[in-house]
């Protein structure tokens, strides 16, 4: 007997096998196509990225292409991709060695998420790589709209697998489970199909977990553990009972504390009034406490405490749960300090320049710059002194500041 | 060329020209004067003659080639005491010209540093002892770390006393002709609390407005400088409007830039003008206290300013 998975033993090996994402098929199909036949012109995008939630198809999708294309794939992770000459010695054989089965290959970087950002190389490395190459570069990504993605999204085409429904799911498990001569009662096929929320690979592979027991009726699924979204946290925390679970909430949810403290400081006035607002400031003050411990100290320890406060301590400000529904806001704040930084640039350019020359710092200047900015205003010889340029000057004689917000 | 602000243009270039600090100047002009000076930390308020002592010294020392052999830094302007180390490496490698055998570092605002970067520090100042001195200014001795106070002759910049910034701002009123009737002084010399640079640009400032100086006219232009609005900010929040006080910090504190420590400093101050009971003026404080420590010690300056607001709230409906 085999040892493969089902979803490895099922896994699609036409176009016509894939189901439930046609509208990805065929941006797949048009993009190889259109590349295999030479028409590469200046528009035509040389890679194309499939993304989607885990267990929708994206590998498989890639390797479908392959195959009914008749391309060998070549496979580089993100680790080559780290600098150019590491890049230029994987891709060598590819580059020069004729496949000895088929003229045709296709350049994969799976799971491209994992490439570092910040780091040298990288994403820079991956952007020459798609400008230079000859043959098309597939790409598959769980969340192409990161940022550090963004670079990627103005060179490629996308394709985007739909979390698969729960019906057409239910239909793969039926037709495994007569291939493999399996018999299970509908319901718990129901179930399955629910429990996976469009992942595919979930579904398989707990199907083959379920045919497995001997009384699979008494099953009781581990509820597979999704990706929440700040929203429905938020919604937890704001409204629900406090309970240990809460304590796991942002565990979940796809973003940085730092961002997910923004967003709970932003609602929580949407949420709570009078005391529970103050209780729920005092949690949230606290948090922020030892989230300055942690950068003072880096005692990274102090991240549970961090964490606790921000979810129960929030979560228990209230007196009673609560019901209706609240519409959360994005956090403005991040913005408004970047358009206040714009605005202000001038304000700092030109205390920087009265700051050197007056030898004072450049925050106790800015403190008194009302007071520094009418003593420039008139006079036109310190305005020389200072070398301001036209803009600064201008900003200096603006008469009052717009309120923008 | 002769600077067109004030506080450039008569700042003291000689020993003889400083107000105040009289034992203090003593003892540096000798020192000055045996062409060799120790490291030196310079510890008190802003705004009463540190870094002037120290510009008078490297000019003293130097003559016409002490921009050579001087360079000032500010701890609190530097990203970290990796760019200060490294301006000190480019700055001391060369010698310095002329008779002095030594340079002049002189480090404004050390006590912003933290004790680690003044770990690091301290090994700077002890590799390049060879060739340059240290000056360090800061507003708390007790910041600085033990083993930098140790290697420093420590000086204490007492507060001037009001006499020595009347005499000052006599002669700068004298030199640009301009009058200043005695309440205006009285009053510039409340607004600058201490500090003669903020004596220096209020004058010029409201010189720039009218040449015949009158109490009204110096109070408008100080108050027109201080963080206005704090009074809206809480008003609103006593009222029960959350939304709009929050609204309104975030405001202010952007449009002036003002820093969260400012902010918690008008707020404790304005606690007095407010139309509460006097029990709720003590509890607030408390609170306000309360928010500044958290301040320090957190890392979201805005965050702590919220939760005291969220207090005021509190306070407002009575149940503070």
């Amino acid at each position: 007997m085999t040892s493969q998975t089902f979803a490895e033993k099922y896994r699609p090996k036409t176009f016509a096998d894939i189901k439930g994402q046609e509208q990805a098929v065929e941006i797949a199909k048009k993009f190889v196509g259109e590349f295999n036949l030479g028409k590469i012109t200046k528009s035509q995008k040389k890679a194309l990225v499939l993304h989607g939630a885990p267990g929708t198809g994206k590998t498989t999708l890639a390797h479908v292409i392959a195959l009914e294309t008749k391309s060998e794939i070549f496979e580089l992770n993100a680790s080559d991709l780290r600098n150019k000459s590491k890049l230029q010695e994987t891709l060598k054989p590819a580059i020069e060695q004729q496949s000895l089965m088929s003229n045709n290959k296709i350049i994969l970087i799976d799971e491209v998420d994992g490439i570092s950002g910040t780091d040298r190389g990288g994403i820079t490395e991956l952007l020459y790589l798609i400008e230079g190459t000859t043959y098309p570069v597939i790409l598959t990504a769980n969340d192409i709209w990161s940022k550090k993605l963004a670079p990627l999204r103005k060179k490629a085409d996308l394709a985007q697998l739909k979390e698969i429904n729960y019906q057409t799911i239910k239909d793969v498990l039926f037709n495994v489970l007569r291939k493999e001569n399996l018999f299970l009662n509908q319901n718990i096929i129901t179930k399955i199909a629910v429990n996976a929320k469009g992942d595919i690979r979930a579904a398989l592979n707990d199907l083959q977990t379920v045919s497995k027991m001997k009384e699979p009726q008494l099953l009781e699924l581990d509820e597979r553990n999704k990706e929440t979204d700040i929203f429905n946290a938020l919604k937890i925390i704001f409204k629900g009972k406090p309970s240990n679970e809460i304590l796991r909430t942002f565990d979940s949810v796809n973003m940085q504390l730092d961002e997910i403290m923004l967003w709970v400081e932003e609602n929580i006035p949407a949420e709570y009034s009078g005391q529970e607002l103050a209780k729920a400031y005092d949690a949230l003050s606290r948090a922020d406490v030892f989230k300055g411990r942690i950068y003072k100290q880096q005692y990274w320890r102090f991240l549970v405490y961090e964490n606790i406060l921000l979810s129960y301590g929030i979560c228990a400000s209230k007196k009673n749960i609560k019901t209706g529904f609240t519409s959360y806001k994005r956090p403005t704040r991040i913005l408004k300090i970047w358009l206040n930084n714009q605005r202000t640039a001038k304000k700092k350019t030109i205390t920087e320049k009265y700051a050197r020359l007056v030898h004072v710092g450049k925050k106790r200047a800015l403190n008194e710059f009302p007071i520094i900015k009418q003593i420039i205003k008139s006079n036109e010889n310190i305005q020389k002194e200072l070398r301001l340029t036209e803009e600064e000057i201008e900003y200096i004689n603006r008469p009052v500041e717009i309120n923008y917000f | 060329m002769i600077s067109e602000i004030w506080t450039e243009k008569y700042r003291p270039s000689s020993f003889g020209e400083l107000v105040g600090q009289e034992e203090i100047l003593k003892r540096i002009a000798a020192l000055t004067n045996s062409f060799n000076i120790p490291h030196m930390l310079f510890a008190g308020p802003a705004g009463i003659g540190k870094s002037t002592m120290a510009l008078i010294v490297v000019k003293e020392l130097f003559k016409e080639n002490w921009k050579e052999n001087y360079l000032e830094l500010n701890a609190s302007d530097e990203r970290g005491i990796n760019v200060v180390r490294e301006k000190v490496k480019s700055f001391a490698r060369t010698k310095s010209l002329g008779k002095v055998p030594f340079k002049v570092i002189f480090l404004d605002e050390a006590d912003a540093l933290t004790p680690e970067a003044q770990q690091a520090l301290r090994r700077t100042m002890e590799n390049y002892s060879a060739t340059c001195r240290f000056v360090l200014s800061c507003n708390y001795s007790s910041k600085i770390i033990d083993p930098i106070q140790s290697r420093c002759a420590i000086f204490r910049f007492k507060l001037l006393e009001k006499k020595d910034i009347e005499r000052y701002l006599k002669r700068i009123m004298d030199a640009e002709k301009i009058t200043v009737s005695p309440e205006a002084i009285e009053i510039l010399y409340e607004g600058s609390e201490g500090d003669c640079r903020k004596a220096v640009n209020l004058l010029q400032s409201t010189a720039s407005i009218a040449s015949n100086i009158t109490a009204e006219l110096i109070s408008t232009v100080i108050s027109s400088a201080k963080p206005k609005d704090i009074k809206i900010v809480l008003d609103y929040a006593l009222a029960g409007d959350f939304q709009k006080s929050r609204e309104k910090l975030l405001d202010i504190m952007l449009k002036e830039s003002i820093s969260g420590q400012d902010v918690i400093k008008s707020i404790q101050k304005e606690i007095w003008n407010l139309p509460i009971e006097p029990e709720i003026k003590v509890k607030l404080t408390e609170k306000t206290g309360e928010a500044e420590f958290r301040l320090v010690e957190g890392s979201d300056p805005f965050i702590q300013l919220q939760a005291l607001l969220a207090s005021f709230v509190l306070a407002g409906l009575g149940k503070g």
